[in-house]
């Protein structure tokens, strides 16, 4: 049926646009065997649609001063998880529980974030299949492999 | 088994670990999905533009519906079954969403309504006239299926 | 800088482009839109092409059909044309440079363009085969490159995502 070829003309086609980096789902894009805690200064901070960034300059396993993109979900979902455009200021030194992108890059998702004055923030979803997750809405994570 | 278990059945079944392990299968699975939503949502659109005398007023409905609803049958099929394997890649968050309940309650409503009532709401149409039962059968409809497309929407909004 | 890039630029430091770009919730509801939108445009478009191409309602004339659909595919447009300005608007600096944006519009072109060529040439003469269940060749091209054209929209526009 001319339906059927039509949609599977356009799979096609998508096997050639989709390069090889997953997305949208914490099992595609981050790799769950490489936790990370990391903590550094804010450098940058991005309160953008359709996703959220902050940058921060963390001393990595081997000693070196390597700058991460942390990625979080949209504004409004931040919003709705008690996070506020300027709970995140550049100079700050927060710390990060996450886990690193499966492309291998210094990104990481920002599970948690606990700022200077202690508050504690969570990025993830419930159920999300991310460290400690037991579908509670801020989960228990595991202890993670500190890079200091 | 109950809702959660037969979820994680099918994150841990070789479907989930496909999908969870795919570099892109997640992307390509929801274009499908995206695809076959536009296909479905045109049809219902038409049929139920019908039943309310907005178009094709000169024509059957009983015609235009019995072939829309072929349409509608493969291309809910294409979404169901795309939409099993996105959720074998997300079952836990979806599990816990909201958005995701709604849906699958609304999906499950849309898809009865339109084998039921509505089906019989459009046999009882003659042509050029528009009565009042079709309409009503038409409105639901498009709240349904609307509902269930903005309930998809919320899951990964929420 | 080329004047586009220029263009995008402004557009993306401005206060309404920064205001929709860290919105709690304006950019999602009106990508909502825009993705609920191709319902309106694609799957009533998809419906005169299977009917050119003698799938479903061969009983109608071609142009009973599309005067049934073509206005719902306009307001489609319509509504994608402006959701997806304001979705550009707010991310105007990353677009420029987005390869599966520039894409997105060029299948869009010719989309539009396929259309075009089709209203100006063999729809002229409609009368003469509107009643056959399958339409002759022309318009069959017509109605498979409309399929996999705006198909290839909506890919594209899924792909903006991953670059």
């Amino acid at each position: 049926m001319k339906v059927r070829f039509a949609l599977m003309f356009a799979f096609w086609i998508a096997t050639f646009v989709v390069p090889a980096y997953a997305h949208h789902s914490f099992a595609a894009e981050f790799d769950i065997n490489k936790p990370v805690r990391l903590t550094g200064k804010v450098t940058r901070v991005e309160w953008t649609n359709p996703h959220t960034y902050f940058y921060i300059d963390a001393v990595d396993a081997d000693g070196k001063l390597t700058n991460w993109a942390i990625e979080g979900p949209s504004p409004g979902a931040l919003s709705r998880r008690s996070w506020g455009k300027d709970d995140l200021k550049v100079g700050d030194t927060v710390v990060v529980e996450g886990y690193r992108a499966k492309n291998g890059s210094n990104t990481a998702n920002g599970r948690r974030v606990t700022l200077p004055d202690g508050r504690r923030l969570y990025g993830g979803s419930p159920g999300d299949g991310g460290p400690g997750d037991d579908g509670t809405d801020q989960g228990n994570l595991p202890a993670t492999s500190t890079n200091k | 088994m109950d809702l959660h278990g037969w979820l994680m059945a099918l994150a841990h079944s070789p479907l989930g670990h496909a999908m969870q392990t795919s570099r892109w299968g997640f992307a390509v699975v929801e274009m499908v999905h995206l695809l076959g939503l536009a296909i479905l949502g045109g049809s219902v659109l038409i049929v139920d533009l019908r039943l309310l005398g907005v178009i094709l007023k000169g024509e059957s409905a009983i015609t235009i519906s019995r072939d829309l609803s072929r349409v509608l049958l493969v291309s809910l099929s294409v979404m169901v079954l795309s939409g099993i394997a996105l959720l074998s890649e997300e079952a836990g968050k979806c599990y816990y969403s909201p958005a995701f309940r709604w849906k699958m309650v609304l999906l499950a409503a849309a898809a009865v309504f339109y084998f039921t009532l509505h089906r019989q709401a459009i046999l009882r149409t003659r042509r050029g006239t528009v009565t009042f039962w079709p309409r009503i059968a038409a409105v639901v409809s498009l709240l349904l299926w609307l509902g269930v497309g903005v309930a998809g929407r919320a899951i990964g909004l929420l | 800088m080329p004047l586009l890039h220029q263009f995008c630029e402004t557009l993306y430091q401005s206060g309404f482009g920064t205001m929709l770009r860290e919105s709690n919730n304006a950019f999602s509801v009106i990508e909502s839109v825009h993705v609920l939108a191709i319902t309106l445009l694609f799957g009533t478009i998809a419906v005169l092409d299977l009917r050119m191409l003698g799938v479903i309602l061969r009983q109608i004339s071609v142009s009973s059909v599309a005067r049934g659909v073509l206005p719902l595919t306009w307001s489609g447009l319509a509504v994608s044309v402006v959701s997806g300005f304001l979705l550009f608007w707010a991310e105007a600096e990353k677009m420029y440079a987005n390869p599966s944006f520039r894409a997105k519009l060029v299948l869009l072109a010719l989309a539009a363009i396929n259309a075009l060529v089709f209203h100006r040439t063999i729809y002229r003469s409609a009368h003469e085969w509107e009643r056959q269940h399958m339409s002759p060749w022309r318009a069959r091209a017509t109605a498979i490159a409309s399929l996999a054209l705006w198909s290839g929209v909506i890919i594209a526009g899924r792909a903006i995502a991953y670059f």
